[in-house]
């Protein structure tokens, strides 16, 4: 995996994205429970093949989007719903989580500040990038790491794209497709 | 996540045994206040036996690392692997952090 070479990757709003087709996905739904985020996770992570589960690392991201839904969508407000919609396979992780909050407002400041993170980081200007490492938004508290996004973006490669009202957001990655069978030798 | 303290020289190594989540990631946040208040320098973080690793995990390192470069003491964040190399990769924080592959290369940079 290489390090500070790419370039920006906004978070997109477009509510006619192809990512918002549920067809053919699976469902769930859970109150907003703070204490309960990584056992949801787990409900939802233990349909995919172990091949894209890449240790934990498909847990971790899934889990932290749930716990934005939870925590930042509906304020752990357990009479409030997240739901969710997934799709696995060998070769791609999909997914839709959609909260009962007033939607991701800052959206526009968080893809500016990111856009700034990376300059830093190419230039690796590591001294200012201490003001850059995290995002605090408005409602963010001390436990939040305010990093999640940045890697987020990063790892649903695919796209990670919000819908108009900013509370629902759907995400792809692929996984590159391993060759079966034997690769014989062309002959001369 | 349980948090043992050893000393080596003038170095304080702190091992982290277990998951740095959402839920405990604070405990390593304050254990290193803690300690600056009682006027440690230097701190080894071994992440040896951390296999899982999330954004709440990488704020409290970011909250750490920046707290100690910023009273201009010393740290190095030692044995990331795994899953918890691949998000702050992800992250794209390799080179804010100061990281090396082992402890003995932790204390060498550390010039003891």
């Amino acid at each position: 995996m290489r390090d500070n070479s790419t370039a920006p990757k906004p978070i997109q709003v477009d509510e006619n994205s192809p990512l918002f087709d549920k067809t053919g996905m699976l469902h769930k739904e859970f109150p907003s429970d703070f204490r309960q985020i990584r056992y949801f996770t787990l409900l939802i992570v233990q349909s995919a093949p172990p091949d894209i589960k890449e240790i934990n690392l498909l847990e971790q991201q899934i889990s932290e989007i749930i716990k934005n839904a939870v925590k930042h969508g509906n304020k752990c407000n357990v009479e409030k719903k997240v739901r969710i919609w997934y799709s696995f396979s060998s070769e791609h992780a999909h997914l839709i989580v959609e909260d009962e909050g007033s939607g991701f407002k800052d959206l526009e400041k968080w893809n500016d500040f990111n856009k700034k993170r990376q300059k830093l980081l190419e230039g690796q200007d590591y001294e200012a990038l201490a003001d850059f490492v995290s995002y605090r938004g408005a409602a963010a508290d001390e436990n939040d790491g305010g990093n999640a996004l940045f890697a987020a973006v990063e790892y649903w490669s695919g796209g990670f794209v919000f819908n108009s009202k900013r509370n629902c957001v759907a995400m792809l990655k692929r996984f590159p497709q391993k060759r079966k069978g034997v690769e014989l030798e062309s002959e001369a | 996540m349980e948090l043992k303290i050893r000393k080596s020289g003038d170095n304080y190594i702190i091992d982290v045994n277990g998951e740095m989540d959402l839920y405990n990631s604070y405990k390593l946040k304050e254990l290193v206040m803690k300690m600056l208040e009682k006027k440690v320098e230097r701190f080894i973080i071994n992440l040896e036996n951390v296999d899982y690793i999330d954004s709440s995990g990488i704020g409290a390192l970011i909250y750490i690392c920046s707290t100690i470069k910023k009273m201009g003491l010393r740290l190095v964040i030692t044995n990331i692997h795994g899953s918890v190399k691949k998000v702050i990769e992800l992250t794209k924080l390799m080179g804010y952090f100061p990281i090396s592959s082992n402890i003995d290369e932790a204390l060498q940079r550390m010039g003891s």
